[in-house]
């Protein structure tokens, strides 16, 4: 049987202006970690266009979600990968590095293959993706050219653990010589000194090789190893004659690619160990219902408050005011961010999550202030608001922020309420954040705000509500907000 | 194994809001005086004199330690003197600055071990001739005889040249995974192999000879000769820090000592009293006591105060009157004093008891602080605020006008109920203030637990810098009012 690919379908690039606006380089450099991997991070860059691809991703990603079906495929990915690395390298190295290096691919892959083969049949397997990829390994598994590969690849491995050698390096000349008894010089150097005190801490001698193994002193050496252990080296030749190359490129591509779902993984991983939760999206054909979403930029680097956000499809304009610095934005950009996941077929920070396949997302953000002079900022936020108006569908979403805030409020409002009207009549979502009150107050909106602390209303509490614009907020007592009060010194000194 | 502890400081936990503590006690003077110029005798002074934790135990182990170094002034400052020499040539001869270089390491840390093996026989000398008696020196003392012998130092004057490799390296290693070398194990050199001839002619020997043009290869041999060493080298580097610590810990904990018998003189050569301060349950009690860092600036004996409060848990001690009346003096004297008795230290005083061994914060002025502002009445909260989060029963709180930047009603209000507070929960309280209401509310309602001093003004109206009980003033406006509407 043929390969079927474990991503289903592939998507298009997102537009950059957008990338940056939700912070999308962030929340991949986050996802990525270290890791620089072109392939995938391209992946993670193409917006789907057909549901039915990302339903066919989510639903592996169901399957991952089972511990065992994940543990099982992380670990054959990551050893397929490192047999094709073995055997890469390979092509390069002496005849004495080259015989093991090859018994070890053979050892890896095999391995890998077998154990992935026992663990994954045995697993309820839903997912279009996994079953047909479990069926392909089983014939593989099965082979008897496989199985002979493996029973090869450990008799040789066992001839090799029985080589050990003492290695006398004077000047310009190594000699070799089988090694027995021995006396090792650092134990002795321990007991005598060890009656004096101390961690020893930041003794430690780590010497990085700048040479690597496989030099053609290396290749001396076991040289010199295998002289003294004559049939153990014959073994390990008559291996990689008879065994040349062994993996099959079904494998490999799917070793490549299934990485696309093992690194979002981990990463859900890092953030459920903080607490945190993702879920599976379902697509709705026009309801919002989200709950207790929330950031994973700021959860990953400390806390994030939860926020819902709904609507039935009937009203799809959201307005959000409130307080200064009380998660506006952060809520309107986590929300952008989840659309971008559930377009991905990928799960999204919430408890629990359904909203439509969007066919875009398009965002209209504060510009940074090295802008070209020959539009004045507002002149610029109208032709941003043309742009997006030209490209709505009802199935899009736009995210503004602080859009039409570079003039007055009663000219700012009255923009807005024109820019509303326009995407009403296209029937698209726009979560709207603005200091402008009365926009709350506009047709057909949905209100939302930022709520103070209810334990101190001069500071935020992050959450975003319904609810009216608030009014103004009073100033606490100094002392009390440094808890100098009796009862909390009674409280605090023990 | 050699364990000794001179000092019993625990973590050596710094206290909180320490760096205000030293500026605010002028406690570098105290230390200055103490080291003359050793810095590390200045470093665990100040490390000792700002501990956070000070259980009574570990003080009065400390004050044994000090009356013993005093007696035996001779043999702790020349144990001092050998623990530095030997630090110090180690530093000379030891280059460390490539720690990751293996033959370096070696090469040096058995430099270093060599140094240091010849100065054990030294320290031996001055151990095996002195009977200390305190429990903190005995048992240093004790420990050293018991780990070390001569016939210690002979292994270890061989091994240091075992170290020198200088017939090459030998080492067992086994053929890992892609045919690797691995486990390299260093072994102790094989009498009898130095005969090449004899060697080269066995058959189970395999000879690789670097071909001399092979620069490479050069590289590689000297890369894999560090690779082996590597262990080794951290068993070596290990062994050398050990015995470098053992040196380290010496002189660091004698610095201390070193520090008292420094200051010890000083309180001689300027006729200061020194009492080895005791706990006394329920009271603060003191006479004829110094401020020492003004007596050091001074190069005199300053005047003397003298206080005896009784307060089961928790008391207060606020102070008022006329600028220049010496009220801060006072509270430096107090806080000094405070924290060298946790030190395990003697005072200048002719005697000091205190109810408690709990930890010392100040509060003091900041010169931006003189104008009144919420934002300077916000910045002071916030700094006693910081302070109160780490405040336990039994701690002294040293507080010098605080709550002066804003005006006086809506102050005593706080510092009423601040003080009130901090004394109920066992904390003890000294305060500088010119809070009139605050002086009289508190001192009415806490007049069983709080006490307060006055500059003392002698009939003819000159000032003696002592302060004395004195009652709050009572408020004449009344009478004004009286005088005025009845005349």
């Amino acid at each position: 049987m043929e390969y079927l690919s474990i991503l289903g379908g592939r998507g298009r690039r997102i537009d950059e202006q957008i990338a940056h606006d939700l912070r999308i380089h962030e929340l991949l450099g986050d996802i990525f970690g270290k890791r620089n991997d072109d392939f995938l991070r391209s992946l993670y860059l193409e917006q789907l266009d057909n549901e039915e691809v990302a339903v066919f991703r989510l639903n592996v990603f169901r399957d991952l979600l089972k511990g065992e079906v994940l543990d099982a495929v992380a670990e054959f990915v990551e050893r397929v990968n490192k047999a094709v690395r073995i055997l890469e390298t390979e092509k390069d190295a002496y005849e004495e590095h080259r015989i093991g290096m090859h018994v070890d691919a053979a050892l890896i892959y095999t391995e890998a293959v077998e154990t992935a083969w026992s663990r994954l049949r045995g697993l309820p397997i839903e997912s279009e993706g996994l079953a047909s990829f479990t069926r392909y390994l089983g014939e593989i598994a099965g082979s008897e050219k496989f199985r002979e590969l493996g029973r090869r690849a450990r008799e040789a491995a066992e001839a090799r653990d029985q080589i050990k050698i003492r290695v006398w390096i004077e000047g310009d000349r190594i000699r070799v010589t089988r090694e027995e008894h021995g006396e090792d010089l650092s134990a002795l150097v321990d007991s005598l000194f060890s009656r004096f005190k101390g961690d020893g801490q930041g003794a430690e001698v780590k010497y990085i090789k700048t040479t690597g193994d496989a030099s053609h002193i290396h290749a001396a050496i076991l040289r010199g190893a295998f002289k003294m252990y004559r049939t153990q080296y014959d073994i390990l030749r008559r291996f990689s004659e008879d065994f040349p190359s062994f993996i099959d490129d079904g494998i490999a591509s799917f070793a490549k690619e299934a990485e696309f779902y093992l690194i979002y993984i981990n990463y859900m991983k890092s953030l459920e160990q903080m607490g945190y939760r993702f879920t599976i999206p379902s697509f709705t054909d026009g309801g919002i219902y989200v709950r207790k979403f929330y950031n994973l930029l700021l959860a990953k680097r400390g806390s994030s408050v939860p926020n819902d956000i709904q609507t039935d499809g009937s009203r799809r304009i959201f307005v959000i005011t409130g307080m200064n610095s009380g998660g506006k934005t952060t809520f309107a950009t986590s929300f952008g961010q989840i659309v971008f996941l559930s377009k991905l077929g990928l799960p999204v920070p919430a408890v629990e999550a359904k909203i439509p396949f969007f066919s875009s997302i398009m965002t209209a953000y504060p510009v940074e202030e090295d802008v070209e002079e020959s539009l004045s900022r507002l002149e610029l936020d109208v032709v941003r608001a043309k742009a997006i108006i030209e490209r709505a569908d009802s199935r899009s979403l736009v995210i503004a922020n602080e859009l039409f805030s570079n003039t007055t409020s009663d000219e700012g409002l009255l923009l807005t309420r024109l820019f509303f009207e326009e995407l009403a009549k296209r029937g698209s979502y726009c979560l709207f954040v603005t200091f402008l009150h009365k926009a709350a107050d506009l047709d057909g909106v949905i209100t939302l705000v930022a709520q103070p602390s209810p334990e101190d209303p001069e500071r935020p509490s992050y959450v975003i509500a319904p609810g009216r614009p608030p009014a103004e907020y009073m100033a606490a007592r100094i002392a009390r907000r440094y808890q100098l009060t009796y009862g909390k010194i009674r409280e605090v000194v023990k | 194994m050699i364990e000794f502890d001179l000092l019993r400081t625990g973590a050596a936990r710094p206290a909180a809001g320490a760096d205000d503590l030293r500026r605010d006690l002028e406690l570098d003077k105290i230390v200055a005086a103490a080291s003359g110029g050793d810095e590390l005798v200045a470093e665990v002074w100040r490390e000792v004199l700002l501990l956070a934790d000070a259980s009574p135990d570990s003080i009065s182990y400390r004050q044994d330690a000090v009356r013993d170094a005093l007696r035996n002034r001779d043999a702790v400052l020349g144990l001092y003197r050998i623990a530095n020499e030997t630090v110090d040539a180690v530093r000379r001869r030891v280059f460390l600055f490539r720690p990751h270089d293996p033959a370096v390491v070696v090469h040096e840390a058995v430099n270093g071990l060599e140094v240091m093996v010849a100065s054990l026989r030294d320290v031996l000398a001055v151990l095996k001739s002195t009977a200390f008696s305190s429990e903190a020196f005995r048992q240093m003392s004790k420990s050293v005889l018991d780990n070390i012998n001569d016939e210690f130092l002979a292994s270890a004057q061989e091994l240091v040249k075992v170290l020198r490799f200088e017939n090459g390296v030998q080492f067992s290693v086994r053929i890992g995974e892609l045919n690797s070398l691995e486990d390299p194990v260093l072994l102790v050199p094989r009498k009898g192999e130095s005969n090449i001839l004899s060697k080269v002619l066995r058959r189970d020997e395999y000879v690789y000879r670097l071909d001399p043009r092979d620069e490479a290869g050069a590289y590689i041999l000297d890369d894999i000769r560090k690779w082996v060493l590597a262990n080794a080298a951290s068993t070596i580097f290990k062994a050398f820090k050990h015995l470098d610590s053992f040196f380290q810990d010496l002189r660091r904990q004698l610095a201390f000592y070193v520090g008292a018998i420094n200051l010890s003189g000083y309180f001689e050569k300027l006729g200061l009293p020194a009492a080895y301060p005791r706990l006394s349950k329920g009271a603060l009690k003191f006479s004829g006591m110094h401020c020492l860092s003004l007596s050091i600036s001074a190069g005199s004996r300053p005047v003397p105060y003298d206080l005896d409060v009784e307060a089961e848990g928790g008391f207060a001690v606020v102070v008022t009157g006329a600028n220049r009346g010496g009220k801060t003096t006072f509270l430096k004297a107090v806080g000094q004093s405070l924290v060298l008795a946790r030190a395990g230290l003697f005072v200048p005083a002719d005697e000091f008891a205190l109810p408690s061994t709990g930890a010392v914060y100040t509060h003091f002025p900041r010169r931006e602080d003189r104008t009144l502002s919420y934002g300077k009445f916000e910045e002071e909260v916030k700094r006693l605020s910081a302070i109160v989060e780490g405040l336990r029963r039994g701690d002294y709180v040293l507080m010098d006008e605080t709550f002066s930047s804003t005006n006086q009603v809506e102050a005593s209000v706080v510092a009423e109920e601040v003080i009130a507070a901090l004394v109920d929960s066992g904390v003890n309280v000294f305060y500088v203030t010119f809070l009139q209401d605050f002086l009289n509310r508190f001192l009415d309602r806490y007049r069983e637990r709080a006490v307060l001093l006055v500059p003392e003004v002698r009939q003819d109206g000159t000032r003696t810098f002592r302060l004395v009980r004195g009652k709050p003033t009572p408020g004449y406006a009344l009478d004004i009012w009286r005088k005025y509407m009845a005349a």
